[in-house]
């Protein structure tokens, strides 16, 4: 198990090495442009100023982190509670689901002009694309997660004499804790995706901003590096919520 | 004879149920009666749809949109969540975020029987159906068998004298289900409990019951009621080798046979 671990560890550095290392003398060589296709030499001296000798992308990396984490926190907690209220009042979500339906297929990215107009330059407008995302997905996923629970369970319950209340501590919420916690981290990833997106468009500070100012100035050194920060961001935010998961519902 | 003021532990009495109205409706069951003295343990047999799970259901008070009146557990109309009433279905229905320990104990949590009784309840039971080292476990880690068992301990940690089962072996194999006949026993005879037991399995009604009530295909009647005398305890395994036990098995295949030709 250790061993075949390792071996994989291994194939994925040398796999890694070959295809920066092929990159790397194609660009030399002359066969790949670096204005257009960058360096990963100078991918690395670009993070490497960034973040160690200057240290201007830690401010960068904050603003979207924190838009990120403002629009997930805020997403998440008012769409677990609309879908939990929707429980309560089955009409309500009737009447309430045409709208919602509607609202979820504007695109939301095609939004961001009207948001930054509404809430400025700053971080709200971000936080507000994010926000359009992440409430949706979690929406969506917390009024399936209490949809889904297994009527076995229920006919128990009520045969044993469950209160509702009981049913709904015992049964329903458990049973829909899986269904939201997916719901929850597409919702972080898409959180960061609606920050990162509405930086691109305008914004003062953040990541995305960045990757706008150095692509009109052509600088694809420093467009690729930001490129794999956010892959990297997006994966290191899925890994701990999948540890997260893991570590809370170890019934699954 | 019963004195006069004793009350059937279970009384169905001139039973018709029809679901629907008008000329699309069905009629399920037809003036079906039977009663059950306290500590019996009865099988109710039939082809698919004459019944078995709707008078199951009725007991338990579980459909209230149908005419209970002739309908009596212990003296009292039925009602949801009766507790004299424990109910066992087919599928387990363990909740997956709970250990076996706390499926065990579900029933009692509900019914509000303090923590520290019901898990000591609870460990007691799993341990006599042969769960005691998956005290832990998730449903996940256990076998059909094994979960089948975890739900009879939850069954009977349940101090109701009524026990309704629904087919509760219905999904297992034939090998395990025996196993899980002789748990069954083993635990009907140390608790006593008033027993209506609904099969599909002949064999398995033969060898667990006191009496086996015949039903016809719908509308359900009932044609027979024919008494089990064999000895208790019994040992189900072992039975599979008595020729009385065999008998009994052809008997009730005949009156089932006619129960569907009619």
């Amino acid at each position: 198990m250790r061993q075949t671990s390792a071996l994989t560890f291994a194939a994925h550095v040398l796999f890694a090495a070959a295809f920066f290392g092929l990159w790397e003398l194609a660009s030399r060589g002359g066969l790949l442009d670096p204005t257009f296709f960058a360096r990963p030499s100078g991918i690395v001296s670009y993070l490497w100023k960034g973040f160690i000798t200057d240290g201007k992308l830690w401010l960068e990396l904050a603003y979207t982190l924190f838009g990120a984490a403002v629009s997930f926190v805020a997403g998440s907690i008012s769409a677990v509670a609309l879908g939990l209220l929707f429980m309560v009042l089955p009409r309500l979500h009737h009447a309430a689901e045409p709208y919602l339906t509607l609202l979820n297929a504007m695109p939301r990215i095609a939004l961001a002009p009207l948001f930054l107009l509404w809430f400025g330059l700053g971080v709200g407008s971000k936080i507000a694309v994010g926000f359009s995302l992440t409430f949706f997905i979690v929406l969506s996923a917390t009024v399936a997660g209490i949809r889904g629970v297994n009527c076995d369970y229920l006919v128990l319950s009520k045969a044993l004499g469950a209160t509702q209340q009981q049913v709904f501590f015992k049964v329903t919420l458990p049973s829909a804790v899986p269904v939201v916690f997916s719901g929850l981290r597409l919702g972080l990833i898409f959180a960061l995706l609606g920050v990162v997106g509405a930086e691109l468009i305008a914004a003062e500070h953040g990541l995305g901003q960045t990757l706008a100012y150095l692509q009109s100035t052509f600088s694809m050194d420093g467009v690729m590096g930001l490129l794999f920060l956010l892959a990297f961001l997006g994966l290191g935010v899925t890994t701990l919520m999948n540890r997260l998961e893991r570590s809370l519902l170890d019934w699954q | 004879m019963p004195t006069t003021n004793e009350v059937a532990a279970i009384e169905v009495c001139n039973l018709t149920v029809r679901f629907g109205a008008g000329a699309g409706s069905v009629l399920a069951i037809e003036d079906v009666s039977f009663s059950l003295r306290a500590g019996e343990f009865a099988s109710l047999i039939g082809p698919s749809g004459c019944g078995k799970t709707t008078i199951l259901n009725l007991l338990t008070g579980l459909i209230s949109e149908q005419p209970q009146d002739g309908v009596r557990v212990l003296g009292k109309t039925p009602r949801a969540g009766n507790p004299d009433i424990a109910y066992m279905l087919a599928r387990d229905s363990l909740l997956p975020w709970r250990t076996a320990l706390g499926n065990a104990a579900y029933g009692m949590e509900i019914r509000g029987m303090p923590k520290d009784e019901r898990e000591q309840r609870a460990v007691a039971l799993l341990k006599r159906v042969g769960l005691g080292e998956f005290v832990d476990a998730y449903p996940k880690a256990l076998s059909h068998g094994m979960r089948q068992r975890c739900a009879l301990a939850r069954t009977f940690a349940l101090q109701s004298p009524v026990f309704l089962m629904d087919e509760p072996f219905g999904a297992l194999d034939a090998q395990t289900k025996l196993q899980l006949e002789d748990v069954l026993m083993d635990l009907w005879s140390t608790y006593q409990r008033t027993v209506v037991f609904v099969t599909h399995d002949l064999a398995e009604a033969v060898a667990l019951s006191d009496r086996v009530i015949v039903m016809s295909a719908r509308p359900g009647r009932v044609i027979a009621d024919v008494p089990i005398e064999l000895p208790r305890p019994r040992h189900v395994r072992e039975l599979q080798k008595d020729a009385k036990f065999h008998e009994l098995y052809a008997l009730l295949w005949r009156l089932l046979e006619q129960g569907m030709d009619t």
